[in-house]
């Protein structure tokens, strides 16, 4: 067996070794949880804020005994630890808090791009939501889905610019990243609802990536309409092709256990592309020994299992495993062949991977390497969003670039073209590209154009004005008679 | 019988005059002492150390300054006891107040005054807890708390059995500060460095003075 062979089974070994159940079985000694002074609680808490105290009854945290307490709790020296009717606690139930039980699903997501949600973000902020926004659209928005860094006050207070937040990606107070109610609402923790597609939408939504509307207009959000009731939403053991076959949800495909596929808290983990960059990359994704997780792109050289590493925070880590973009397709393809046959899922994403390629290659690469020029010969401020060609550029591959991506990995046809890739191509014919001469002026725009547009295959119809169409009323036959 | 009425023989003339004197004294004293408490108790008397006008800032915001009632408690109505005994023993205890604003730190100086806070917070919280909050129910009496919502009053029915009112009821008129048990003083400092613009260690270096 030689190396690289050994190398591509570690990896699939990753992908597929991973924790047995969806939601793992929690394996702590029952006498670690159910705290008696949290029992407390509870009939205070039935009065003072009944919604939540119902919400929590009828969960499987009341199911199981796990009170108030066994979440809520905190030591003295947590920065965010409060006294509370004489139990020291603390508002915000972070994923490390979820882990003292949930361990498997902390593991996971831990280093998932859910969890670096803020992260990733991070240097984009100031500029987009700074100086086109401001800090209250940063609380209200950006971070809501996010995540925000939590900040705590010397008076015990949570800054109310960071908190209540359920970003994704939330920096908390403990140094942990994430925040688990962002899908698995609080104190009901319903796994049912977990796996509604609608779980997904308070942030899956916009036009940077409309998966609500593109999976409801795909047939499998058509299937789960129809047949809900069949989904088994709320089954312990839910794998797809054994405990339900009507629909794949969002979670089915992305997290979820399908035949010998086992279920994952780290929702990236199954993604070949980046859709939500200017130019997609094919990626492979890097797991250190301490769970942290970084995304490269297939291009740079796979590091070695062992090998040193820095990691996106800086630090340096050490490889345990790395799940190439070709493992991490397989892992997807499995999910689809519990419906669907090898050729059919296969020629689906050579679909999909078209699409990509032709964004990449016809409007993404062409678009960045003009901005790029643009800002190295001081035709534009350094200063992003002070002038419209900066505008048209962001939401070529930020809006209308990803919809059309999004649209192409999730079958909604419509979202491909008309809502994605139509509307790349008016934007860059028609308004990036005069923004360009408007910016660069006539000879160096047309210089730049011809560099990096009209040398391509797919832009060479620009330079056949004569080609005659009838889709805009131009009259063939006349024109053939003249 | 006029042997009935006479007086004890060490009652001389000079021993009446002396407890008719003493009498008088006696009573003009206490009636001094209750004017005293009730003056000294007063906003207006407190706020005259302008250290004490800061920590009255925050009170002017809140309830017990503006309550619906119109029933505005003042300075002493919380922070002395009742009864003119226990009233000057406090206002007698509170005089190491004046004597440390007199020659200890400059609690005039607002950033000296908030760094100082939490330990004059964490203090009166002491001396709530040790009087069972009864300068609060000269007030607030725990059967008849109705409260906005329905379940209020079914809290302070059910829910305070031990309780004392400044168990829970902590931050409700001055500047939040957090339970002792999880104070963190470098929290608190650089909160403060924040809030004056101050260097980082300052607020240090200001509580080492």
């Amino acid at each position: 067996m030689n190396l690289s062979l050994l190398r591509r089974l570690l990896c699939l070994a990753l992908i597929c070794c991973h924790p047995t159940l969806f939601a793992a079985k929690v394996t702590v000694d029952p006498n670690q949880w159910g705290d008696p002074l949290g029992k407390e609680c509870i009939s205070c808490h039935e009065k003072a804020s009944p919604g939540l105290a119902q919400q929590w009854h009828k969960s499987a945290h009341a199911e199981a005994g796990v009170n108030c307490l066994d979440c809520h709790k905190a030591s003295v020296e947590d920065n965010d630890a409060i006294t509370h009717e004489g139990q020291v606690i603390a508002t915000i139930v972070s994923p490390l808090d979820c882990s003292r039980c949930h361990t498997v699903e902390y593991e996971q997501q831990k280093g998932s791009v859910h969890s670096e949600a803020a992260t990733i973000i991070e240097n984009r902020l100031p500029a987009l939501a700074g100086h086109v926004g401001g800090d209250a659209i940063v609380a209200a928005g950006c971070d809501q889905c996010h995540g925000s860094k939590v900040k705590l006050r010397g008076d015990g207070t949570i800054d109310p610019s960071t908190w209540p937040n359920s970003g994704i990606g939330r920096i908390n107070p403990d140094g942990s990243k994430g925040s688990c109610s962002s899908c698995h609402g609080k104190h009901r923790f319903s796994k049912a609802q977990a796996r509604e597609p609608s779980a997904c939408v308070r942030c899956h939504s916009g036009p940077d990536s409309p998966d609500k509307a593109i999976y409801e207009a795909s047939k499998h959000g058509m299937q789960f309409q129809s047949h809900r009731d069949e989904m088994a939403l709320t089954s312990d053991s839910w794998v797809a092709g054994k405990d339900y076959v009507a629909a794949p949800t969002c979670v089915t495909c992305h997290m979820g256990a399908a035949g010998k596929l086992k279920a994952t808290h780290d929702v990236g983990m199954r993604n070949v592309w980046s859709l939500n960059t200017p130019i997609s990359q094919r990626q492979q994704l890097v797991v250190f020994e301490d769970g942290d997780k970084l995304e490269l792109p297939e291009s740079q050289t796979s590091p070695r299992r062992g090998s040193e590493l820095t990691k996106s925070d800086g630090s340096m880590g050490k490889v345990k495993g790395v799940a190439t973009p070709k493992r991490r397709r397989q892992a997807m393809n499995l999910v689809c062949l519990e419906c669907h046959s090898k050729s059919f899922a296969g020629s689906f994403m050579k679909q999909f991977d078209g699409v990509i390629k032709l964004f990449n290659e016809k409007f993404g690469k062409p678009a960045k390497g003009i901005m790029q020029a643009l800002y190295s010969e001081g035709l534009l401020t350094p200063v992003p969003f002070d002038e419209p060609i900066e505008f048209t550029y962001w939401e070529l591959w930020h809006d209308e670039g990803a919809r059309a991506r999004h649209g192409a990995a999730m079958a909604s046809a419509n979202h491909t073209w008309w809502e994605g890739m139509y509307l790349v191509g008016r934007n860059f014919y028609a308004r990036f590209l005069p923004q360009v001469e408007m910016v660069a002026g006539k000879e160096t725009a047309k210089a730049l154009i011809e560099e990096h547009v009209k040398s391509l295959d797919h832009h060479q119809w620009m330079d056949k004005p004569q080609k005659a169409n009838p889709i805009l009323g131009y009259d063939v036959t006349r024109q053939d008679n003249e | 019988m006029s042997s009935r009425w006479k007086l004890p023989y060490f009652i001389t003339r000079h021993v009446l005059y002396a407890l008719v004197i003493g009498g008088v004294a006696g009573i003009g004293f206490m009636l001094f002492l209750i004017e005293f408490d009730h003056l000294t108790s007063s906003e207006a008397f407190c706020t005259t150390c302008h250290s004490m006008e800061l920590a009255a800032e925050s009170y002017r915001q809140s309830t017990h300054y503006n309550p619906v009632s119109g029933v505005r408690a003042s300075c002493g109505d919380c922070h002395v006891s009742e009864g003119v005994f226990a009233a000057t023993w406090d206002h007698f205890l509170g005089g190491k107040d004046l004597f440390s604003q007199i020659f200890g730190p400059d609690y005039d100086d607002p950033v000296i005054n908030v760094l100082h806070l939490p330990d004059a917070a964490f203090a009166a919280r002491t001396w709530f807890k040790s009087k069972d909050s009864a300068t609060c129910k000269r007030c607030h009496v725990l059967e008849a708390i109705q409260g906005k919502r329905a379940d209020t009053n079914a809290i302070h029915r059910e829910e305070t059995t031990g309780k004392s009112c400044i168990d829970c009821h902590i931050n409700v008129v001055h500047r939040k500060v957090p339970d002792e048990k999880t104070f963190k003083r470098a929290q608190w400092h650089r909160m403060i460095e924040e809030e004056f613009g101050l260097e980082a260690g300052m607020a240090n270096q200001l509580m080492a003075k």
